[in-house]
């Protein structure tokens, strides 16, 4: 970090791994995090950095985690999904349908094999909205914005008539040892390892196969990326179909935890899951973006949220700080682009 | 698509563990004795009867010489109560009093707060898992709709017609008891019946607003609506209002909130059901300490009820809710 080499000026300068590191898009909102951990370790010493604060951090982001993965590709291209929250809901709401129905009336004592097969109906439940929203996209050219609105709506209502407005609580009680509350590797969560490795393939396939080269090409400039060859039409529908299918699984890792399909909850995933990518670094624009960053950008609101909860701040300061931290992150990293570019 | 098979592989290969979250570490052994911090955790942000609550639960600790430390989810949602108890319980308070905003989702993360040794103590809402809370201390809420049912009965007199219930959200305890109790008595009055089942407005008053009004354009013999809360509640004045309807369909609410009082006042509302969260928060206190020296705690305590209409509304006043102690 403290490496400082000077350049000579030659025609293309190699920059240090230093500058890139302290010109990277994470960096600075990475050490956010850490003073913030920093800081609420030294206000709460007894509360705050103990095995069981850090493992609630992890379980209780974790199902957001996957939505903000499968965010971070969709903004990458330059569009939006607001509708995220609701195909997390009707996902898992065709899933336990589903258990329930292969158990004939109640799911509670179901097996694996009835088990995966809710996993696959939670899955091609969010598949589904995702051709959709992916399809009037691409194809139609409706704004990503209008589509993921609609069906923010149209999920949600759909969710609700398949079971006349009311939850199902009927959740295998194997699933929910197994991946609800079960945990592996000496005391890290199921749930926890489920959205880690999903970050991690994630991440993966956006910075290093053609799939993820094509979903920055695509953002950064899609006419020129479609005089290059990029098959941009088919390449979105596959980012919005990716991105349901995140959504699917994220809905059977909440069924699976709060075994409930939690109509009423997860309003706000939608924001907060856009919220937490465009902290990481990830340009509203499009064509900028890493997968790292939108890790760093989930467990930011939810350390200050933990902090200022543990600490005894009053909620609504966490709104309002919750939103500043926001703001900040976007500006400082303008300000730091733009001076770059000028340079 | 292998990356589809690769992600469903992961799912079922993170669920293969064998441990269980919070099993080990657990000290559930006998209750710090200096330790005098409470902690409580209501159903949602700035409203009226959770403010009266919290009120009488200070009031009460402040005698016994304890804190209550109160942080509320800025929605009635389960998933932003969660990170909220797990919160405060990581800071472990000697007792936590919570009014779980799910019956089902919350009993997880409480079970990981009593797991560090935080007495719990459940007030207004409870959970169907009974064995996590000491005591819970709530209204007789199927009674509170009973009452409702009651009540409505004497304003409709010998008119005959259909009633509508409006009700919160599926799967919130209190409301659901509300509406079972109140069909489940209306059933001794043969001139009222009910406009279909009990209708869910996600606790929001502009749904409650056009649940009514598309309630007055289908039954056109609507003489009664009986909204089992607050926000319900002030949606279906909303929508009377709009349709001219007000005082012509009798409107019994739940709870009595300054606006359901000033609404009662205006003939907004007929009658209201009201509960004594005061008397909840206090109580939820008492128990918790007594948790916490080892005397006899009750398992469970009902709160008193009280219909109040615009002619007793003197003799009541003590049950109106406060918006600040």
């Amino acid at each position: 970090m403290t490496a400082t080499t000077v350049e000579d000026g030659g025609a293309i300068q190699r920059r240090s791994l230093g500058t890139r590191l302290v010109t990277a898009n994470t960096f600075w909102i990475a050490l956010v995090l850490l003073a913030l951990i920093i800081i609420f370790s030294a206000l709460a010493p007894d509360a705050f950095p103990t095995v069981f604060n850090f493992q609630r951090l992890a379980i209780e982001t974790a199902v957001l985690l996957v939505l903000a993965v499968g965010m971070t590709f969709v903004i990458i291209t330059g569009g939006i999904d607001l509708s995220v929250g609701s195909v997390l809901i009707f996902a898992g709401m065709v899933s336990a349908k589903t258990m329930n129905a292969l158990s004939g009336g109640s799911a509670i004592e179901a097996g694996w094999g009835v088990i995966i097969a809710g996993l696959v109906a939670a899955v091609l439940g969010g598949l589904v909205w995702g051709f959709v929203n992916g399809f009037l996209i691409a194809k139609a050219k409706v704004p990503p914005l209008i589509v993921t609105l609609g069906s923010f709506g149209a999920a949600l209502g759909a969710a609700s008539l398949l079971n006349n407005g009311s939850d199902i609580r009927t959740v295998p009680t194997t699933l929910k040892r197994a991946l609800g509350s079960g945990t592996s590797f000496g005391g890290i969560p199921n749930l926890v390892i489920t959205a880690a490795v999903i970050t991690l393939i994630a991440a993966w396939l956006l910075h290093t196969t053609r799939f993820g080269r094509y979903t920055f090409a695509v953002g950064s400039n899609p006419e020129a990326a479609r005089r290059a060859g990029i098959g941009v039409t088919a390449h979105l529908l596959k980012v919005y179909l990716l991105t349901g299918f995140l959504a699917g699984a994220a809905g059977f890792m909440s069924l699976a935890y709060y075994s409930t399909t939690g109509i009423a909850a997860h309003a706000t995933d939608n924001l907060n899951a856009i919220a937490a990518v465009v902290m990481g670094g990830t340009s509203l624009f499009g064509g900028v973006g890493t997968m790292v960053g939108t890790v760093i950008g989930v467990f930011i609101p939810a350390v200050l949220k933990k902090g200022f909860n543990i600490t005894h701040v009053q909620d609504y300061w966490q709104m309002i700080a919750v939103g500043a931290v926001l703001v900040a992150a976007v500006w400082f990293d303008q300000q730091r682009r733009r001076s770059r570019n000028r340079s | 698509m292998w990356f589809v098979g690769a992600l469903a592989a992961v799912l079922v290969l993170g669920a293969c563990g064998t441990g269980q979250v919070g099993e080990d570490g657990s000290d559930s052994g006998a209750p710090d004795q200096n330790n005098k911090r409470l902690a409580l955790v209501p159903g949602v942000q700035n409203e009226p009867f959770y403010i009266s609550m919290q009120c009488g639960a200070e009031a009460e600790a402040k005698a016994q010489g304890y804190t209550v430390d109160t942080q509320a989810p800025q929605k009635f949602d389960a998933t932003l109560q969660e990170p909220i108890v797990t919160g405060l319980g990581a800071d472990k308070p000697a007792a936590l009093l919570v009014a779980p905003t799910d019956d089902v989702a919350m009993t997880e993360p409480l079970l990981q707060v009593k797991n560090l040794g935080v007495k719990i103590v459940e007030v207004d809402t409870s959970l169907q898992d009974r064995s996590v809370a000491v005591s819970t201390i709530t209204s007789n809420n199927e009674e509170g709709g009973r009452l409702a049912a009651k009540t409505l009965a004497e304003l409709a007199g010998s008119k005959s017609g259909s009633v509508l219930v409006l009700d919160t959200i599926a799967g919130t305890s209190t409301t659901n008891a509300r509406a079972k109790g109140f069909l489940d008595e209306l059933k001794k009055y043969p001139n009222l019946k009910p406009a279909g089942e009990a209708q869910f407005t996600q606790n929001e008053p502009d749904q409650a607003a056009s649940k009514v009004t598309a309630a007055l354009a289908s039954t056109p013999d609507l003489i009664g609506i009986f909204a089992t809360n607050l926000n319900t509640g002030e949606g279906a004045a909303t929508g009377l209002r709009n349709a001219n309807k007000t005082g012509t369909v009798s409107l019994v609410g739940f709870d009595a909130s300054p606006s359901e009082v000033d609404g009662l006042r205006a003939g907004d509302f007929q009658a209201l059901i009201a509960q004594d969260p005061a008397t909840i928060g206090k109580e939820g206190v008492k128990q918790a300490v007594a948790a916490l020296k080892g005397e006899k705690v009750t398992r469970d305590i009902e709160a008193p009820l009280v219909a109040i209409t615009k002619d007793n509304m003197a003799e009541n006043e003590k049950f109106f809710y406060k918006t600040e102690c």
